[in-house]
């Protein structure tokens, strides 16, 4: 008797602490659920203020997917980052904005001024952000530059050939204008009619992006290289991986993706603005500032796909958000404080959380691939 | 075995590095060949650039940039980076300028607000740092939005308009500047020389490499490693305030909320071709003030032959490449011998 109620009285003891570990360990240190909480906490808060009437204007779905349309170019960039940053030996991309001016007005060029067909300057465009990326990937990966240098010195080249070749003058005329129709809002095909209006770019950009990136970091060797490379990149080495070539392919990505947000904002703002990646405070800082709020860690090694995705949505929402509750020149003020906030807050809280389980000895955050939980 | 391995290190050629003083080093001697060659070339094809008039405002636009230079070679050296220094100015322009507009302060007091503001603002960052253990740069990214929050509030969505010429001591007119020389290039001078002396000769400063170097290493060794890492962004976040007062008396009396925009990247920029390894670890004030001048002088020079502005900043970016593409080589025949 005693032998069979031992191990049950031991299963039921250890029933609550696996549920508090969850909520302890897994879901506070789980940068998706942590976001995703945020999310809710968010749009339950909008949703009493709209109810109280508080706010500017509706608050509902059509408002939030109507903001989309600049939920595309940031989780792109924050995508492209989280390619550079994983990569390990301080990874970092300053450039990416500098990369979409360009890549956007070689763009334009190519397709209003030569008058390629779209789909070949569309392609032509995304293998010149290619080749942007990958003269950063081969100074950093191959003459051992530090990523810092490298991005900042081709943030401050790749700025000036844009503004230098089109004559710091915008780009447009008739047929860039009807490519604006690819960013605009639309109504779903099939399931239309009950869904609010979700702007075109995020399937026709984002989605197919998201999939190949989500396909390549945790289904293909080339993945489990560059979470290797950027862990420990002498053990990746003595494993037998090509670190260099795996850290110069991470940063060809992110010029590639660079490429395809300057087509983006091409459509974005009906013409090619030469500063359209970095005016005011640019598209890098926000993209680094939404991978690291995702849960990518800066020393390389760690970050997910979802916490990009959820990071960027949290970002945009919460922008958004403040412009219905103070409206104005105050609203883009707020959004300031509230993005330094948010990632000052989140970054030092999963510090917090990733010390004290270092202090136990416990293993570390888990890499996308491998079993969560698992012991 | 000994008298072996000595011997060789004894019998070393007498190189460059050993002749000349201390003062310069290898990085810096290839920044001042690069400067002399390029002012000769400007003199040559643009009359006007060797002319008092010409290079006393490019010495005024140098000085904030070699400012707080200073201090951002400090930032760099244990190790980290200070991307907020743009948002720091601006929050100490705006507030200075407002209270030179709103109360007509004496210059002293203008000089204090500013410098005070920005250590305040540099020691939040120095605090998030030393004690949130959080890699500099995100922390930097963070209190730079909150910063320019800060500033923008004070801005109150519009310009600042007819400031007083209180602070003209630091201008780029006659009262700025004593036998040509622009008073706040010598004060970035003055700065230089102080942390100069600082790094080399200091407990304190040495510290700082020692932090840059090996961080645990620094800490075992009894160095006490966070109030020093606190200490090193206050005096980034001062030298922006007194920075800010040179960039309100070099304007005309209108501030706008551009104030300090870029100036970070153009910080970084000049204290990584002044030879400050962005690893941490090694640096020096003198090669960051080359390095400001460095990058003043091309921006400046193909503005005056006529290219396109936008043109400098192409070259600044190859600069940086070579500067440390240099540096690199040097780094690995040196671990080579």
């Amino acid at each position: 008797m005693t032998a069979v109620t031992t191990p049950t009285t031991a299963d039921q003891r250890r029933e609550p602490s696996r549920f508090r570990d969850w909520i302890t360990g897994g879901a506070l240190k789980d940068r998706a659920v942590l976001l995703l909480a945020l999310i809710v906490v968010l749009l339950v808060a909008m949703a009493i203020l709209d109810g109280i009437g508080l706010t500017s204007g509706r608050f509902n779905s059509d408002y939030l997917a109507s903001t989309l349309i600049a939920y595309v170019p940031l989780a792109l960039l924050a995508l492209a980052e989280l390619f550079v940053i994983t990569s390990g030996r301080g990874g970092i991309d300053l450039s990416v904005g500098s990369m979409v001016s360009l890549t956007g007005i070689v763009f334009a060029m190519l397709y209003q001024q030569v008058g390629l067909p779209l789909a070949v300057a569309v392609v032509l465009a995304v293998a010149f952000g290619a080749l942007l990326g990958a003269v950063n990937g081969f100074l950093t990966a191959y003459l051992g530059y530090p990523a810092l240098i490298t991005t900042l010195a081709t943030f401050y080249a790749y700025r000036s050939i844009a503004l230098v070749v089109s004559e710091q003058r915008p780009i447009s005329g008739p047929e860039i204008s009807e490519f604006y129709s690819a960013a605009k809002a639309i109504e779903l095909p099939v399931i239309g009619g009950g869904l609010p209006l979700v702007p075109l770019g995020v399937f026709t950009f984002l989605l197919p992006v998201a999939i190949v990136a989500w396909f390549v970091l945790n289904r293909t060797t080339y993945g489990r290289k560059l979470y290797a490379i950027g862990t420990n990149d002498t053990a990746a080495q003595w494993a037998g991986i090509d670190t260099r070539r795996t850290r110069m392919m991470a940063y060809v990505t992110a010029g590639a993706i660079a490429g395809l947000v300057g087509v983006y904002t091409v459509a974005q703002f009906a013409s090619a603005r030469p500063d359209a990646g970095t005016s005011g405070s640019g598209m890098a800082l926000p993209a680094i500032t939404i991978a690291v709020l995702g849960g990518v860690a800066i020393t390389g090694g760690i970050g997910r796909l979802s916490g990009i995705l959820l990071a960027a949505l949290l970002i945009v929402w919460l922008n958004a958000s403040i412009l219905l509750v103070v409206p104005g020149n105050e609203g883009a003020q707020a959004q300031l404080l509230a993005l330094g906030v948010v990632l000052l807050g989140a970054s030092l809280l999963s510090n917090a959380t990733i010390r004290r389980r270092q202090g136990g000895l416990a293993k570390p955050l888990s890499v996308p691939g491998t079993a969560p939980g698992a012991k | 075995m000994s008298t072996d391995t000595v011997a060789p290190a004894a019998a070393k050629p007498l190189s460059l590095r050993r002749i000349l003083p201390p003062i310069v080093t290898g990085q810096e001697i290839v920044l001042l060949g690069v400067l002399v060659i390029l002012w000769v070339l400007l003199g040559i094809f643009t009359p006007a650039f060797l002319t008092p008039a010409s290079i006393g405002p490019l010495l005024v636009q140098v000085a904030p940039i070699a400012l707080i230079g200073v201090g951002m070679t400090f930032v760099i050296i244990t190790a980290g980076i200070d991307v907020s220094v743009a948002a720091m100015i601006m929050v100490s322009a705006v507030t200075t300028a407002r209270m030179l507009v709103a109360f007509d302060i004496p210059a002293i007091a203008a000089v204090l607000v500013a410098i005070v503001i920005g250590a305040a603002l540099g020691a939040i960052n120095g605090f998030l740092i030393a004690y949130g253990r959080v890699h500099p740069i995100i922390i930097t990214f963070g209190t730079a939005n909150l910063f320019q929050w800060l500033g923008l509030r004070v801005f109150d969505s519009s310009t600042v308009n007819g400031i007083p010429s209180t602070l003209e001591f630091f201008g780029r007119g006659g009262a700025g500047s004593t036998l040509g020389v622009p008073h706040s290039f010598a004060i970035a001078v003055i700065a230089v020389a102080a942390a100069w002396w600082f790094l080399r000769y200091a407990k304190a400063g040495r510290n700082l490499y020692a932090i840059g170097g090996n961080q645990n290493a620094a800490r075992l060794a009894g160095i006490k490693v966070q109030p020093r890492l606190v200490w090193v962004y206050v005096v980034t976040g001062a030298l922006a305030g007194l920075a800010a007062c040179m960039v309100i008396a070099t304007g005309t009396a209108t501030l706008d909320q551009s104030v300090g925009s870029g100036k970070e990247l153009q910080v970084i920029a000049a204290v990584v071709i002044g030879g400050t390894s962005i690893l941490g670890g090694r640096g020096s004030v003198v090669g960051t003030l080359l390095g400001a001048i460095l990058v003043q002088t091309v921006v400046s020079g193909v503005t005056q032959l006529g290219w396109p502005t936008q043109l400098g900043f192409l070259f600044v970016g190859i600069f940086i490449l070579v500067a440390v593409g240099t540096d690199l080589i040097r780094e690995r025949t040196r671990r080579r011998a």
